[in-house]
């Protein structure tokens, strides 16, 4: 990177924390009112079956020091987050922070790995109807990327589960049973990234806005220009037809995948945030989930800081604006 | 076909071609499939309420259960407990239907009011709008509608309600850019030095005139969001429970079944998933580029 470009980046950097920042709190905001909505308080859920009176409860809340008003709740709630107390899942007692961040890791590691394959997918298809526009080639892929995205993703799982180990017998049928026969155990991670790379059902629309965002690129000026010249249009093409629209979509459709994560992981036994995220849901262990939607919120914004570095990085001229 | 269209000034703005010229046959396509599956749902809803179907999708037959399609009687085969998968499949929209038409409703609603105050106000509101968007987008709505499960309980309503919630942004930016291509217009300028009331120019001119094609296309899109939340909830466990019959819920209850080779019990509501959302996306499509003129480029 050349140095000029450092100050811009800086510049936006400092903006762009500030607004994620922003955006943070008004995520824990929504968290803590949805919680705060709800009925039951946490306290009849601590004292279930136990001494569930009023007094019981404005006991223990005094005792453990509670404030009552909503406002004060939600201070001592987000001074506690901050330090990094999210609290203990009802179910299994164990902190939430380090419970969530421990599975996240293997969230991360599915997402990343389906936006890969997403990407694998979408970039030749849009490239090629970007560059030689609707034939009869680039019309049945269109057609197919709208099939793509409506398919439901846990039957294209079972699909995907029923050909490799059924047909292929590649994999047992349960993960972690007779593994040592298996010569290509090491292969069934790659089945969720595979089944929710395709199935995140953002397929067509990120086909849609690279083949748009690429063929305006491809007809402007400067491309011309060098064309005309002689000079590699895809080197000219890169940055503003590619690499900006990429990060874009792709930042803007973390929390489809990560969404998507919630079903597959369900699926293939994945143990990571979304199956987390649905056993909570079953237990009502709000602790946990809250800290999920926290730490998936905190994953969707960073990523869109990155999109946003990425874009000050190509263009210096947009921290200005 | 194509190549002669000339579309006038920006988007949004119509061609004075005739609809035949300017309307890309694929579009039609489009809108004919999507238009031949909404009426499907809605005739499929309607027989449904009056318990017009082929069995009775409660009735269990342990003599033919798994039987798989083309049976007598039972076109599209059986489930586990000899229940009637193609009644099944009708009155499983049910699960989805209502609830579908509240989420599109709050998102519409609130998403032209706030894009409204946006796009005609601007200022402040457009900030607190765009920082509104910032934060729904920020949580993946799955998550979210687990976290609404986890704090109340799992009532399709409420699940819906989210749904609506998280699609209010779209919605208002949509409105609130054809509001702002709209007021470089003659007419609304026209509008206010007339002394038209604001009530008026905005309701009758700029929405009910402007932005009907932009909310039927938004509805659809938002029917077809509905319904994949439905289906992957209940398949999830928390949306309609056994018996009552939802896709989503038969797909998992086909799941072992399929294991074994038997894929008629998961396919049957997977594929209607898969063409229902299909039908509401390729709808929502083509006519974005019938009337709001996209294809131009």
């Amino acid at each position: 990177m050349k140095h000029s470009a450092i100050r811009p980046i800086a510049l936006m950097l400092s903006r762009e924390l500030t607004i994620t920042a922003l955006l943070l709190l008004g995520v824990s905001f929504v968290v803590f009112i949805i919680l705060y909505l709800s009925p039951g308080d946490p306290f009849s859920v601590l004292l279930e079956g136990q001494m569930s009176t009023a007094e019981a409860r404005a006991g223990l809340r005094e005792l453990m020091g509670v404030p009552k008003a909503w406002h004060a709740q939600y201070l001592s709630w987000l001074t506690g987050m901050l330090q990094g107390n999210f609290g203990t899942s009802i179910r299994t007692g164990l902190p939430v922070l380090k419970e969530v961040l421990r599975v996240g890791l293997n969230t991360l590691v599915l997402t990343i790995g389906s936006m890969l394959v997403t990407l694998a997918i979408a970039v030749p298809i849009a490239l090629y109807s970007a560059v030689r526009g609707t034939n009869r080639v680039s019309w049945p892929l269109t057609m197919f990327s709208y099939v793509v995205s409506a398919l439901p993703v846990f039957w294209l799982g079972y699909l995907v589960i029923y050909f490799f180990t059924h047909k292929l017998g590649l994999f047992p049928l349960v993960f972690g049973y007779s593994s040592s026969v298996q010569k290509f155990g090491w292969l069934y991670p790659m089945l969720p990234i595979l089944v929710l790379g395709i199935g995140n059902g953002t397929i067509s629309e990120v086909i849609r806005y690279l083949r748009d965002e690429m063929g305006r690129v491809m007809s402007e000026d400067y491309i011309r220009t060098a064309r005309a010249k002689g000079a590699s249009v895809w080197k000219h093409a890169f940055k503003e037809g590619f690499l900006i629209p990429v990060t874009e979509i792709i930042a803007s459709k973390i929390p489809f995948i990560l969404g998507g994560a919630v079903i597959v992981e369900q699926v293939f036994n994945w143990p990571g945030m979304g199956r987390m995220a649905w056993q909570a849901a079953q237990d009502r262990d709000y602790p946990v989930i809250m800290g999920i939607a926290i730490i998936s919120a905190v994953f969707v914004r960073l990523g869109s800081l990155f999109q946003s570095v990425v874009y000050v990085a190509v263009n210096p001229r947009a921290s200005k604006e | 076909m194509k190549s002669y269209i000339q579309i006038s000034g920006e988007i949004g703005e119509l061609s004075e071609l005739s609809f035949w010229k300017k309307t890309d046959i694929v579009d039609l396509a489009y809108v004919g499939y999507g238009l031949f599956i909404v009426t499907l749902v809605v005739i499929s809803y309607i027989l449904g309420s009056f318990n017009l179907l082929p069995q009775d999708p409660q009735d269990i037959n342990l003599d033919l259960m798994i039987a798989p399609p083309g049976t007598a009687g039972h076109l599209l085969g059986t489930d586990f407990m000899g229940r009637d998968i193609l009644s099944r499949l009708i009155v499983g929209i049910q699960a989805y239907f209502l609830p579908g038409l509240l989420a599109v409703f709050i998102a519409l609603f609130f998403g032209t009011v706030l894009g409204v105050l946006a796009g005609y106000r601007g200022g402040r509101f457009e900030t607190a709008i765009t920082y509104f968007t910032n934060l729904v987008d920020s949580f993946p709505r799955l998550v979210l509608i687990l976290l609404v499960i986890a704090a109340f309980k799992p009532n399709i309503y409420y699940i819906m309600i989210v749904v609506g919630l998280t699609n209010v942004p779209v919605v208002s930016s949509h409105i609130k850019g054809k509001i702002h291509f709209l007021k470089q217009k003659n007419f609304v300028e026209a509008g206010v030095s007339l002394g038209l009331p604001t009530r008026t120019i905005i309701l009758k001119h700029i929405l009910w005139h402007n932005c009907r094609s932009l909310l039927i296309i938004q509805a659809t899109i938002g029917m077809a969001e509905a319904i994949l939340m439905e289906t992957s909830l209940s398949y999830l466990g928390f949306g309609v429970q056994e018996p009552t019959p939802s896709w989503g819920n038969m797909v998992q209850a086909g799941a072992n079944y399929f294991m074994q080779g038997k894929f008629w019990l998961s396919t049957a509501p997977a594929l209607s998933i898969l063409f229902t959302i299909l039908g509401f996306h390729l709808l929502g499509d083509g006519l974005n580029n019938i009337l709001e003129g996209k294809r131009g480029k």
